[in-house]
């Protein structure tokens, strides 16, 4: 397995360096049509990577400990889909993961339907796959084995460290770190690092739209695709990262400005930006510019997020920096943001576009607002990660940045933004006279206040929380309303809702971003936490709600973990109302144990519980317990995000409009 | 069009404007001082009461938590902050076992109000955020939790609030 692995690694990097030096020998002959043996060489290449990511799983799951790979993520207990997904548990394997990835996505991008690659992108986007496989192979191979000397030392390395060495298998494994252990890990990395691999496409058919000097209106059909699949999965993969941290992590923490993940923000926000100033383009034929400086600025910051959290800059500050490849990412990083501006300032002129706006208060106008606030965090998130860069370089002393300052310069940024997405399905009717806005809106209003009634008595008492979904509930109304009001039958509705799917996507969309602003109020400000030790029978008192401590339960079941639980009653208004059992998983293994928390979820928000100590002989437990109001309201907003995002994505490119103010006036007038 | 067209530069000098002005206030409330544990207490210059983070090897004889009023404290002695010495000693894993077993290192005593994170544990790496009091005790608001082995890179990080 060791030889099929490491050799199907190695001959899938010699392809896709052949297909490279063959692409370069053609562009030198002016040939830009991508060749059928470069594409075979591809497909080669891809199949090969493929291989050697199965034989590296099938090592996980036989327990080859002659791998140090293998010893390091897998032990015997792991249940057997860890065992697989531990594939990208730790660095090295995560590294060809990636790299695996972006070989995927030059696969499919062969293949699709619409063939866009050409040899100028099919350079850049082999650059990249050759440069992480490269990385991984010689800079942190999966397939290094444990050796063991003559001296009784033992080593790793992909071939033998010295005259006499043994492959030595007498190690088992260590296995994942606990907290690891958890279905989170098996879906939360692929679709990050997907999401990530997208952007590549993009930015490799913009740099040879450039460098062919083309004028740049086919780029955006071509890449609208790969750029809405990119961000759909990037967002999924953030917030399932956030999920976890809440569900499992232990404090009911959903996001902490860790340097990880505010980088991976960046490229978040930079494509939301770009998808919008997009439909500016096609729209209005203005921003071109700005589109491509989006397009290449997001792909170089996904590459500044894979920096930061594989090279451990940020964190070596004062702690983990020890990684052979941060030299390389870094000055992957530094050349890619040299060629990108060098690229953008020759044929700077070219591009163009002008960027006349018809008034300041059209919906196109919002869409600039939206895209100034985007940047405007884009810098904040940037300039918070590169300042103690900066000032270590400097001066020599690091001086940084604490979280506080994310949450001071951004909280503003997100109010302004959320502002922004709640007046949207409004703007594009402000042209029109107040009197006619009052007549397309009556109904929806009413019907939404009366609705916020509701909310008020079943979900909320917050006025904070209730603006928020009158706004969205408003909206909504108004769109099934507008949709509605010209139709006759239930079957035309249908069919004109259907035809304009990619402003309810996108209406869709941004309901999802104000109910996850929605959740972030409810834990930030509305939150109530108490803790305190109990014995069986004792009642601890939250809100409205009150904890009863029953009994202290082990369980030896799970060959990975012993489970110590409290049994917990909660009651409400003097009735029963749920069971909840907080406990700790105890890896014996490892000497380390994880908290387990346990809630009642509903929509009003989570009762949290989790249990912070215990004693077996005493009998005691100390309990912390939370009440969560809206929290979940994150995950549902989440979801509709995608949701919408799918939709407006199925709308072909070519029939895609936006309503210029003069229709919406006459649609309004009309009614 | 034109008139348009001033008024949208204007627009987004302003909001330019706004956002350095936001950043360099922001920026100067909350600058934090990355130190190590002999640094801090060197006393080149007196750093009490200053915003720092700091990382240490946690020693596990010395943890204290009371879970009834969640007051946790423990010490942690002096690991280098440079990452290039870290990894010219042989890696993270290697100094963090040194420098627990070593009583000659620099030490401090950390505390810190709230969950006590599953990783802490002996040898494993504090990063801690907060000051230090005028007794010399760290006052931690934040700390963070990592303890690499040899064969394991890819931790996540823990981080209480």
């Amino acid at each position: 397995m060791f030889y099929i692995g490491l050799l199907t690694f190695a001959a899938s990097v010699l392809a896709i360096l052949t297909a490279l030096l063959l692409t370069v020998f053609q562009l030198i002959k002016r040939q830009t049509q991508l060749t059928k043996p470069v594409i075979q060489l591809a497909n080669l290449s891809f199949g090969l990577h493929t291989l050697s990511i199965l034989s590296l799983m099938v090592m996980q799951v036989l327990q080859d400990y002659s791998n140090a790979y293998v010893v390091s993520v897998v032990n015997s207990v792991m249940p057997t889909v860890l065992k697989m997904t531990a594939v990208w548990g730790g660095q090295a394997g995560s590294l060809i993961f990636w790299s695996w990835t972006l070989n995927l996505v030059l696969f499919i991008s062969l293949h699709v339907r619409r063939q866009i690659q050409d040899a100028w992108s099919f350079l850049f986007t082999a650059l990249n796959v050759l440069f992480f496989s490269s990385l991984s192979l010689f800079a942190e191979n999966p397939f290094s084995r444990v050796w063991l000397l003559e001296s009784g030392d033992v080593l790793d390395g992909v071939f033998s460290p010295a005259a006499g060495a043994t492959v030595y298998g007498g190690i088992s494994g260590f296995g994942l770190n606990p907290l690891l252990r958890h279905w989170g890990m098996v879906i939360h990395p692929p679709i990050l690092y997907l999401g990530f691999a997208l952007f590549l496409i993009p930015f490799s058919v913009a740099m040879s739209h450039l460098i062919r000097g083309e004028s740049g209106e086919g780029l955006l059909g071509e890449t609208r695709l790969w750029l809405l699949s990119a961000w759909v999965l990037l967002t999924a993969g953030i917030v399932l990262g956030s999920w976890w941290s809440y569900d499992v992590l232990g404090w009911g923490g959903y996001w902490a400005w860790d340097p990880v993940e505010t980088a991976s923000l960046i490229p978040w926000l930079t494509s939301t930006g770009l998808l919008h100033s997009l439909l500016l383009q096609k729209q209005r034929k203005i921003f071109k510019r700005f589109n491509f400086v989006l397009i290449l600025l997001t792909y170089v910051m996904v590459i500044f997020s894979i920096l930061i959290t594989r090279a451990g800059l940020l964190n070596s500050v004062h702690a983990f920096g020890e990684s052979k490849i941060s030299l390389p990412l870094t000055l992957l990083t530094m050349i890619l943001f040299g060629v990108c501006t060098g690229v953008l300032v020759w044929r700077w002129r070219s591009l163009y576009s002008g960027w006349e706006l018809t008034s300041l208060v059209t919906r196109d106008a919002a869409f600039l607002y939206t895209n100034v606030i985007l940047i405007s965090l884009t810098v904040v998130c940037f300039y918070g990660l590169a300042y103690p860069l900066i000032t270590g370089a400097l001066t020599g002393t690091q001086i940084g940045l604490d979280r506080t300052f994310f949450d001071k310069a951004a909280t503003p940024l997100f109010i302004l933004l959320a502002v922004l997405m709640a007046v949207c399905p409004i703007t594009a009717w402000t042209v029109n006279s107040a009197k006619q806005l009052g007549k397309a809106v009556r109904i929806p209003l009413v019907l939404s206040l009366a609705l916020v009634v509701v909310y008020y008595f079943f979900l909320t008492k917050s006025w904070l929380g209730l603006l928020v979904l009158f706004v969205i509930t408003f909206g909504l109304i108004l769109m099934v309303g507008l949709t509605l009001r010209d139709s006759k039958t239930p079957r035309d509705a249908t069919k004109k809702w259907w035809g304009q799917r990619a402003r309810h996507g996108a209406w869709l969309v941004h309901a999802g971003v104000l109910l996850i602003a929605l959740g972030i109020v409810g834990m930030e400000a509305l939150e109530g936490s108490i803790q305190g030790t109990m014995i069986p029978g004792d009642k601890m008192p939250l809100r409205s709600y009150e904890v009863e401590f029953v009994q202290l339960t082990r369980e030896y079941e799970n060959p990975e973990y012993m489970t110590i639980e409290a049994e917990l009653v909660l009651w409400k208004d003097g009735k029963a109302i749920d069971r909840l059992f907080p406990g700790q998983h105890l890896y014996e293994d490892r000497g380390q144990y994880v908290s387990v928390p346990d809630k009642r979820s509903t929509l009003r928000g989570d009762f949290y519980t989790l249990l912070l100590d215990y004693s077996g002989m005493m009998g005691y437990v100390t309990i912390q317990v939370s009440d969560n109001p809206l929290v979940n309201f994150m995950w549902i907003g989440a979801l509709l995000m995608v949701l919408g995002a799918v939709l407006a994505a199925s709308m072909p490119w070519k029939s895609l409009k936006l309503d210029s103010a003069e229709e919406q006036e006459q649609e309004l007038a009309g009614s | 069009m034109k008139k348009t067209n001033r008024k949208t530069i204007i627009a987004v000098l302003v909001i330019a404007v706004a956002l350095i002005a936001l950043l360099i206030a922001t920026t100067r409330s909350s600058t934090q001082y990355f130190l190590t544990v002999s640094e801090l207490q060197s006393g080149d210059t007196d750093m009490t009461g200053r915003n720092v983070r700091m990382s240490g090897v946690v020693l596990g004889d010395t943890i204290v938590y009371d879970p009834q009023t969640l007051d946790l404290t423990f010490e942690v002695a002096q690991i280098p902050g440079d990452h290039r010495v870290i990894k010219e000693m042989g890696g993270m894993a290697v100094v963090l076992e040194q420098a627990a077993a070593d009583p000659s290192l620099p030490r401090i005593t950390i505390h810190y109000n709230g969950v006590k994170p599953d990783l802490l544990k002996h040898e494993a790496q504090a990063i801690v955020s907060g000051y230090l009091d005028a007794n010399g005790v760290f006052q931690a608001k934040e700390l963070l939790m990592k303890c690499p082995s040899k064969y394991e890179s890819a931790l996540p990080t823990q981080s209480g609030k």
